[in-house]
């Protein structure tokens, strides 16, 4: 059960910070929970304090209008599922969230602080590595953006300082000819695998490509072999389908943990039947931006 | 939903599928289950559980718990010196709370009893024990080595609630009880045979996620213990409460409202001793509502080993079977003794085998503990059995249907020596499975189906009773032992006193499952409650029916004509008089009631055991997906073989629901141990089926009247679940040329099976070509001279 | 020990001025303060359904749900679904499809259908499988509760989706 706890709501940036420093380092901040109350419950984390940063008008928001994406740390998976200008800016986070844990979820849980939490299975935290994503960070000290492959240090560990607030989340805009999509296999609540595809087609051919794979390693992990090797391929059938298998090969050189899921074989098997499906639905997705 | 009807007709309202009369409650959250139960003054309590898979306790330091501000007790085994701690109706080897040492992580071993839960949690953390870590034992394996670490030093005594008359034997130190069951010759008929096949199935240790956590409340007031809980055999509570607390039964009181989901799972006594202790030494109401982990450490499914060898002729008959069973029961005895004797008894499944042996051992090791679970030995021993089978079909060239006819006992064919004869038309059952799931229709690629069937000598023990009261507007009242824990028993039991007594529905009420209330049923499992307390409240209405046609003979026609017991009161010449008129009559004011008891025990119609046969008889067609090698169970069909239908709704639902959780069995849930630890005792890795699993249903309810119950009525519930992992074994043999012996068929194995399967292919090819070549070479060279 | 906190909500149509600790959920609030004990807490992990109840329209687990969190908002519970006394039209389908067994999944089950025909009123039998994907019942196997939503839909007006899997389901 949750334990007892002090609670504050800060109307502003600089009343969350002071209730944080207040707390003496026993203070956390709090969005929608659904990950942090959790392991109060199961006794893994103890926080005497909790700030509460929904109020926070730095952290709303969803942003399309300069180009890049701009989503504000307090907005939930289901706020993103249905956004028209993500959909029609990033339509594979809008499936992503989709998918996220369960409808409840969906419904409290919030993006900034999903990235937070650096979960090692995070759907988001894959599909925004590959996508070349930052998170905005301000503390007492200031503000600063890091890539998310700066960002997630460890399982459950960021390089977030404990005083700093993830305020929100900055993907670059897809440019022509660019897709990104996101795929996974999940036997439990989170996945086995799952694998994130960010390409760019011009003339009939990748130029570009980064793939992520999530849930296999520690961290979600950008395997650069296996982008360099969708580089230069024709995205017809058969020459994608070969360069998809040399992409897959690069996955043999990963760590994959082994748990319930599967072996470490397995699951890097089931990488490379995720990274077919998800590198043609980027291609297809590059091709109508084209 | 398909019926088959070839029993007589029924009068209203047995056989109709009426409204649930806990459906208003339930859909309107008014349904009252044990953590709704409030009382003034109630207390909550908490637990701290061992940590060691295997352990001694050398102190246990419980101050500062106690002085910590709400805390009204912390108990231990040293403060409970006036209660008798180990109970168990089987075997009594079980501590209400850990005496010396811990037999499983999550043993409970100090109680905190507090003003609220968080307060009693934050009372754990101030409870400091010491232990000394004994070596453990994890699996069979290492629990029969010659020298394992033994989990109990002293056999528990065994007890007259086993289930069978024989005693209890043991042999190695960590085997809890073995059975046996064997008739004819089987060295002769293996030495006979055409065909042996051979293999060793694994059956996982499962979980049955009754929604509803064990939750239990305990008061005692003027010495006297009331106890609510969410379990499905109160009078078995109550025996354990008598012992534990050396109470006249008389004087324990327990209550089960409705239940959140039983499935066997919370057969027996679980944490009710335990609550009791907690409120006696606390002076108050306590409450202590396990949360889903701390329940799956309370009581598991029995893992299965199952080593079968079956001996056939080349025309596809069962010679002889032959089979060495493992159970794995954990810390604690629990039921599984009796799981272990219906698994030996269930191995033969619905045939006529001539020769047969078959021993189970039902051993302990330091996990935590098995009892019953929902099928009882026959899911774990005919994943074997059918398996077989079909294995023995490909390879005599037979169609697997085909060699089950000619196999399947007959109509009232013995199983065995002076077992009740099979009651149940099983040839008939398979035509009914073959055309719902399409035998003879062509199959797609990459798709297979199969069909498997079990039968269990299911009842358990005819011990059952029921008043039936008639009240003086000639409304019903009908006391039950029985529980309700989703099966519909509330409606189909108000059903049967309804048809019985000749009145409407919504005119009779049933109270349930207050021992204090009601008289005695055994219990509310083994599928036995439509049969059993059927026939007493059969019993119960006709004792009813004779004591009213006495008084309106005595009261109201003394003299004469004759009175007639007709549905709903008498005829006495031209008129006719309800029931609530003759009960006026005969008290001579406008009130008063008759008390009408019905017993069921072994003599008559259930002197022959088992009391009935439940049959599973299901079809499924699968796919496999080859790339991550998960199964999707496409069709599923269930036969529902069950006599009378009372409620064919309720009958369905059972099947569907029964049918879902074997699915789940094979193809997902497992318990993992490591290290003596339970690695996924949650449902975050623990993976119970989601609508997205749910294939494609066609069920079938047959009611030839054959059985012993009511109108011919027979159990359900457990049946479609036992064939379930067979029939997806054999159906993704025909649909991927993979054999699979391992519950559940992960994604994992199933992959790493068919890879197996393509390097075999590819070494036969191989293998083909080089005897090809070398062919070609020898012709050549002759050709050459 | 932490402050209390004054929070206002309407449950069910009635406003409600409670003064609550900050690690009270709302199902602890719901359940313990007002007497609406229909939810259940079983898993109390967020993946069961079972204490599902919707604040603003919005399907939560009201195991984890801060009932602080819901000041100023609008709370239904299972109680609420019944007006006068007359079963919701999903009620009542539960109730003719024997879309239940134990029960104790059931007051979840409900508001997540609830919320689902209030966004879908004819959903196909494919978004009705994937809108109940996250509320577990271990007793029915699933196949009645999804033609009594179906079937729910369909009485509210309107065929129960273009799906021809609708039929063969049963």
């Amino acid at each position: 059960m949750i334990p007892r706890f002090s609670l504050a709501r800060p109307r502003s940036l600089a009343e969350a910070f002071e209730a944080f420093a207040g707390a003496g380092g026993e203070g956390a901040y709090i969005a929608g929970g659904t990950e942090l109350l959790q392991v109060m419950k199961m006794g893994f984390a103890q926080f005497e304090t909790l700030i509460d940063v929904k109020g926070l008008d730095e952290l709303r928001g969803i942003d399309t209008s300069e180009g890049a994406i701009r989503i504000g740390a307090t907005t939930t998976h289901r706020t993103i599922e249905r956004s028209a200008d993500i959909l029609a800016a990033f339509p594979g986070l809008v499936d992503l969230e989709r998918h996220v844990a369960n409808v409840r979820v969906r419904s409290t849980g919030t993006l900034g602080g999903n990235l937070a939490f650096a979960e090692p299975h995070s759907d988001p935290a894959t599909l925004l590595l590959a996508s070349d994503a930052r998170v905005e960070l301000e503390g007492p000290a200031g503000a600063r953006a890091l890539r998310l492959s700066e960002f997630i240090l460890g399982p459950l560990a960021t390089a977030r300082e404990p005083e700093e607030i993830l305020t929100g989340v900055r993907i670059p805009a897809a440019r022509r000819g660019e897709g990104r999509a996101y795929g996974k296999i999940a036997f439990f609540e989170r996945p086995a695998a799952s694998v994130a595809v960010r390409l760019t087609v011009a003339d009939g051919a990748v130029t570009e490509a980064t793939v992520a794979v999530g849930s296999l390693t520690e961290v979600p992990l950008i395997v650069k072999p296996a982008g360099d090797a969708l580089v230069g391929t024709e995205v017809d059938p058969e020459p994608l389908a070969n360069a998809i298998a040399s992409a897959s090969a690069a996955f043999g050189a990963l760590d994959a943990v082994e748990d319930l899921n599967g072996s470490s074989d397995y699951k890097r098997h089931l990488a490379g039947v995720l990274l077919a499906s998800t590198c043609r639905a980027a291609v297809r997705e590059a091709t109508a931006r084209a | 939903m398909r019926r088959i009807i070839t029993r007589p007709e029924v009068p209203s309202p047995i056989g109709e599928p009426v409204p649930r009369r806990d459906g208003i409650a339930k859909v309107t959250g008014t349904a009252r289950f044990t953590v709704d139960v409030a009382l003034p003054g109630l207390a909550h309590a908490r637990i701290l559980r061992s940590p060691y898979p295997h352990a001694r306790i050398r102190s246990v330091d419980v101050e500062a718990a106690r002085r910590h501000p709400g805390v009204i007790a912390v108990v231990s085994a040293e403060d409970l010196a006036d209660v008798h701690l180990v109970y168990g109706h089987a075997v009594a080897d079980h501590p209400l709370i850990a005496v010396d040492k811990v037999r499983f992580v999550g043993e409970p071993v100090v109680g905190v009893v507090a003003e609220d839960a968080v307060t009693a949690e934050e009372a754990l953390r101030l409870i400091s024990v010491q232990y000394e870590p004994l070596p453990f034992v994890q699996s069979v394996a290492e629990a029969l080595a010659a020298d394992a670490p033994v989990v109990h030093e002293r056999p528990g005594e065994q007890r007259p609630h086993r289930g069978f008359e024989e005693d209890i034997e043991r042999g190695h130190p960590n085997v809890c009880s073995s059975s046996r069951q064997a008739w004819g010759d089987v060295d002769g008929a293996f030495a006979g045979a055409d065909l042996v096949v051979e293999g060793e199935y694994r059956y996982p240790m499962c979980y049955a996620f009754a929604m509803e956590p064990y939750t239990s409340v305990a008061t005692w007031s003027n010495g006297e213990l009331t106890v609510w809980t969410s379990g499905q055999h109160p009078y078995m509570v109550r025996d354990d409460l008598a012992t534990c607390f050396g109470l006249s039964l008389s004087r324990i009181q327990v209550i089960v409202p409705y239940v959140g989901g039983g499935y066997g799972s919370k057969s027996y006594t679980k944490i009710e001793p335990l609550t009791a202790a907690l409120a006696l030494r606390a002076g108050r109401p306590v409450r202590l509502a396990l949360s889903v982990e701390e329940a799956i450490l309370t009581t598991r499914g029995d893992a299965a080993t199952v080593r079968l060898r079956s001996a056939f002729d080349r025309d596809g008959h069962i010679l002889g079977r032959q089979a060495t069973i493992l159970l794995d029961t954990g810390g604690y005895a629990e039921n599984s003794p009796l799981v272990g004797r219906k698994a030996a008894n269930r191995l033969g499944g619905p045939y006529r085998i001539p020769a047969l042996e078959v021993t189970c051992d039902v051993v302990y090791t330091n996990t935590a503990p098995a009892s019953s679970f929902r099928g009882f030995g026959a899911p774990q021993v005919t994943l074997a059995g059918e398996s077989q089978l079909d294995e023995a079909a490909a390879r005599l060239g037979l169609d697997p249907l085909e060699l089950r006819r000619r196999n399947v006992l007959a109509f009232r064919e013995r199983p065995w020596a002076r077992a009740r004869g099979i009651d149940a038309d099983l040839d008939a059952d398979l035509t009914l499975a073959a055309e719902e799931i399409g035998w003879n229709e062509p199959t797609q690629p990459g798709h297979g189906k199969a069909i498997a069937l079990s039968a269990s000598d299911a009842g358990s023990e005819p011990i059952t009773t029921s008043i039936l009261r008639v009240l003086s507007d000639g409304s019903v009242t009908v006391m039950c032992g029985s529980t309700e824990i989703g099966q519909g028993s509330s409606t189909v039991l108000a059903q049967i006193a309804a048809a019985e007594m000749g009145v409407e529905l919504e005119r009779v009420r049933l109270i349930q499952s207050d021992t204090a209330a009601v008289s005695y049923d055994r219990s509310t499992g083994a599928s036995r409650t439509t049969t059993l307390m059927g026939l007493a409240i059969q019993a119960a209405a006709a004792d009813a029916r004779a004591q009213l046609v006495e008084w309106a003979t005595t009261a109201l026609a003394p003299d004469g004509p004759d009175v007639v017991a007709k549905a709903g009161g008498v005829e006495i010449g031209d008129a006719f008089h309800d029931w609530g008129a003759i009960v006026r009559a005969w008290f001579g004011g406008a009130a008063g009631e008759v008390i009408a008891r019905g017993y069921v025990r072994r003599a008559g119609a259930t002197e022959e055991m088992p009391p009935f046969w439940e049959i599973g008889c299901v079809a499924v067609e699968v796919s496999v997906d080859e790339a991550t090698g998960e199964i999707f169970v496409e069709r599923l069909v269930t036969v529902g073989d069950v006599g009378c239908a009372i409620n064919p709704q309720t009958a369905e639902a059972q099947d569907v629901g029964a049918a879902m959780m074997g699915l789940g069995m094979a193809t997902r849930e497992e318990l993992v141990y490591q290290d003596g630890n339970l690695m996924n005792g949650n449902l975050f890795d623990y993976r119970v089926p989601r609508t997205t699993n749910l294939p494609e249903f066609r069920t079938v309810l047959v009611e030839r009247g054959d059985g012993v119950g009511v109108y011919g009525a027979k159990g359900g519930g457990e049946g479609a679940l036992n064939p379930v992992a067979a029939a997806i074994a054999n159906a993704v043999e025909r649909a991927a040329g993979i054999r699979l012996r391992e519950a559940p068929f992960t994604p994992e194995r199933v992959w790493r099976a068919l890879r197996e399967r393509d390097e075999r292919l590819a070494a036969e090819r191989d293998e083909a070509r080089r005897a090809g070549a070398a062919a070609a070479d020898a012709d050549r060279r002759g050709i050459d001279g | 020990m932490p402050d209390l906190i004054a929070i206002s909500m309407v449950v069910n149509g009635r406003p409600y001025a409670l003064s609550i600790a900050p690690r009270e959920t709302l199902a602890d609030v719901l359940r313990d303060r007002l007497a609406l004990t229909g939810l259940k807490v079983s898993c109390n992990a967020q993946v069961c359904g079972a204490c599902t109840v919707l604040v603003d329209g919005l399907p939560v687990s009201g195991c984890t749900f801060l009932a602080v969190d819901a000041d100023g908002r609008r709370v239904r519970t299972v109680e609420g679904l019944a007006i006068d006394g007359e079963l919701s039209p999903l009620q009542q389908a539960f109730i003719d499809h024997a879309a239940f067994q134990c029960g104790f999944c059931t007051p979840g089950m409900l508001m997540t259908a609830t919320a689902l025909l209030e966004e879908h009123p004819n959903p196909s039998r494919a978004e009705v499988v994937h809108g109940l994907e996250g509320n577990l019942c271990r007793c029915t196997g699933y196949a009645s509760i999804v033609d009594a939503v179906l079937a729910a839909a369909a009485l509210a007006g309107g065929s129960a989706g273009s799906d021809a899997a609708t039929e063969a389901g049963r």
